[in-house]
């Protein structure tokens, strides 16, 4: 009888364990897709930004057309890409574009002197800084669930629930944060 | 430990110190009861459980109030406000607190509320006109922390029910004494212990709140260096905090363990030659001790001299 009430009390312990471990991984998938979702409110604006910021400079600087197709072309690519990890490389790439965008700005002094120019310039600084931001707090989101879907015990069940790994925003992981500076040199 | 164990953590513990603080409240009015009159400390408990709730409802205003945080307009220092929407972010809070300025030459900032809806970051002129970007944002940063671990919820019950529990032994404690002969009741040693329990029970309120208040400092710090990336920025800024000697004038006691550094930690320390109980007292751990803190975590050492970077004040335009 004894050892009856006993089997019945650690099954119960196990279940609560179990409980909590199972809601423990729900909320940290939760976390992981908010944090995506604040990447992705970013890099909207960003991408809403560039038609405006191509037209400014085309006013200027019509010619420089091969820098215009770069940025556009790292546009669509930003809002194709099919994961975090991608997403992140193509963020990369366009910010690498931009810089190149407001190098040759640099060229034209009526642009510099334009109150639209540096309106954007100015927004675009500030989204580059928030997606940062966001990329910190997703990364360290993903960081947590990777880590608690990938220990024990859960490692054993994780993909049979549904949990699998999620990617990391950007090829680097949560190292320094890449800093694209769109301010012109002084 | 991750965030939101911590934060979990928090919940829980700010549960307990309501809960200590009702059954320390149940105490006094239980000791009022019982040595003058039993309707007396009914009434006592009801008064002070409305007076708390009216606190905990009005505690945005009050606070504002006694630091003397004035709001900003949507357009005024974006450049501020951007920083702290971008702290914000990285913390992944759900909305951006607003950003209020306290007109002050000390530099020091603050974060109030109870929900991260209704939070707010205080910062003084004096910090704008000290820092370089990279500091304030750290500072910044620890402000949010403290909105993120809800240490800000935990702190205003804890300030809201030590201050209940001072007011009621107090009154308590007066009528007691000059209450006169004919509205004591119980026997002589029923009468001492209710003036010893009524005499230590604001400072075990106290004590309770001011525990709470300096461990979170640590975690706000560790917190701004996690949000960052950047555990160097935090300890600068402590250091050039450490050595800046003014102090707030609105420096009001009840609101001091708000502040990133303790806001009178001048007298505090003036007084500590006297009473070597003080740190006990103090609402924040010494600086040198959470530059140490971070420099183990973070692995680096501060420099002798303190960067010579332009204040962000200049970035926003105040002279």
């Amino acid at each position: 009888m004894l050892w009856l009430w006993i089997a019945l009390g650690v099954v119960a312990i196990l279940l609560v364990l179990v409980v909590v471990g199972y809601n423990r991984l729900v909320r940290l998938r939760n976390e992981v897709a908010t944090g995506w979702a604040n990447i992705e409110v970013q890099l909207e604006r960003r991408g809403d930004l560039i038609p405006n910021l191509v037209e400014t400079v085309k006013g200027y600087a019509a010619h420089e057309r091969g820098v215009f197709e770069e940025v556009t072309r790292a546009r669509a690519a930003l809002q194709q890409a099919g994961g975090p990890a991608e997403a992140g490389e193509a963020n990369d790439l366009l910010g690498a574009a931009l810089g190149r965008l407001f190098a040759v700005a640099e060229a034209y002094p009526e642009l510099r002197a334009s109150e639209n120019f540096l309106r954007l310039q100015d927004e675009l600084t500030d989204t580059e800084d928030k997606i940062s931001a966001a990329r910190r707090y997703y990364n360290s989101t993903v960081q947590h669930y990777n880590t608690g879907i990938q220990s024990l015990p859960w490692v054993l069940v994780a993909r049979l629930l549904g949990f699998h790994e999620r990617e990391f925003f950007s090829a680097e992981g949560d190292t320094a944060t890449p800093q694209v500076s769109f301010t012109p040199a002084a | 430990m991750t965030l939101q164990q911590q934060i979990r953590r928090n919940r829980l513990r700010s549960s307990i110190v309501v809960v200590g603080f009702i059954v320390l409240l149940g105490v006094v009015a239980g000791l009022i009861g019982a040595v003058l009159d039993l309707r007396l400390g009914v009434v006592a408990l009801i008064g002070s459980g409305l007076y708390a709730i009216y606190a905990i409802i009005s505690s945005r205003r009050i606070v504002a109030r006694m630091t003397g945080a004035q709001e900003i307009g949507p357009e005024q220092l974006r450049p501020l406000r951007r920083l702290v929407e971008n702290v914000s972010i990285a913390a992944g809070l759900p909305v951006t607190p607003d950003v209020r300025i306290v007109d002050d030459p000390a530099p020091n900032a603050f974060a109030a509320g109870i929900r991260p809806q209704t939070s707010y970051v205080g910062v003084t002129t004096g910090l704008l006109r000290v820092m370089p970007k990279r500091e304030l944002e750290a500072v910044l940063a620890h402000e949010i922390s403290h909105v993120r671990n809800r240490d800000t919820y935990l702190m205003t019950m804890a300030t809201i029910f030590a201050g209940v529990i001072a007011l009621i032994a107090d009154l308590g404690f007066r009528m007691l004494l000059y209450g006169g002969g004919r509205s004591r009741r119980g026997g002589a040693l029923v009468i001492v212990l209710a003036v010893i329990g009524l005499l230590l029970a604001p400072y075990a309120a106290l004590l309770l709140k001011l525990s709470l208040s300096r461990r979170r400092e640590f975690l706000a710090d560790a917190g701004s260096a996690e949000l960052l990336n950047d555990p160097e920025a935090m300890a600068l800024a402590l250091r050039r905090l450490q050595q800046d000697t003014t102090t707030v004038a609105y420096a009001d006691a009840s609101v001091a363990h708000l502040w990133v550094e303790s806001p009178t930690s001048r007298v505090e320390s003036e007084r500590r030659g006297v009473l070597a109980l003080s740190s006990l007292f103090d609402t924040h751990p010494p600086i040198e001790q959470r530059i140490t803190a971070l420099e183990e975590s973070g692995g680096f050492r501060l420099p002798e001299r303190l960067p010579l970077d332009e204040p962000f004040a200049v970035e926003l335009g105040l002279h």
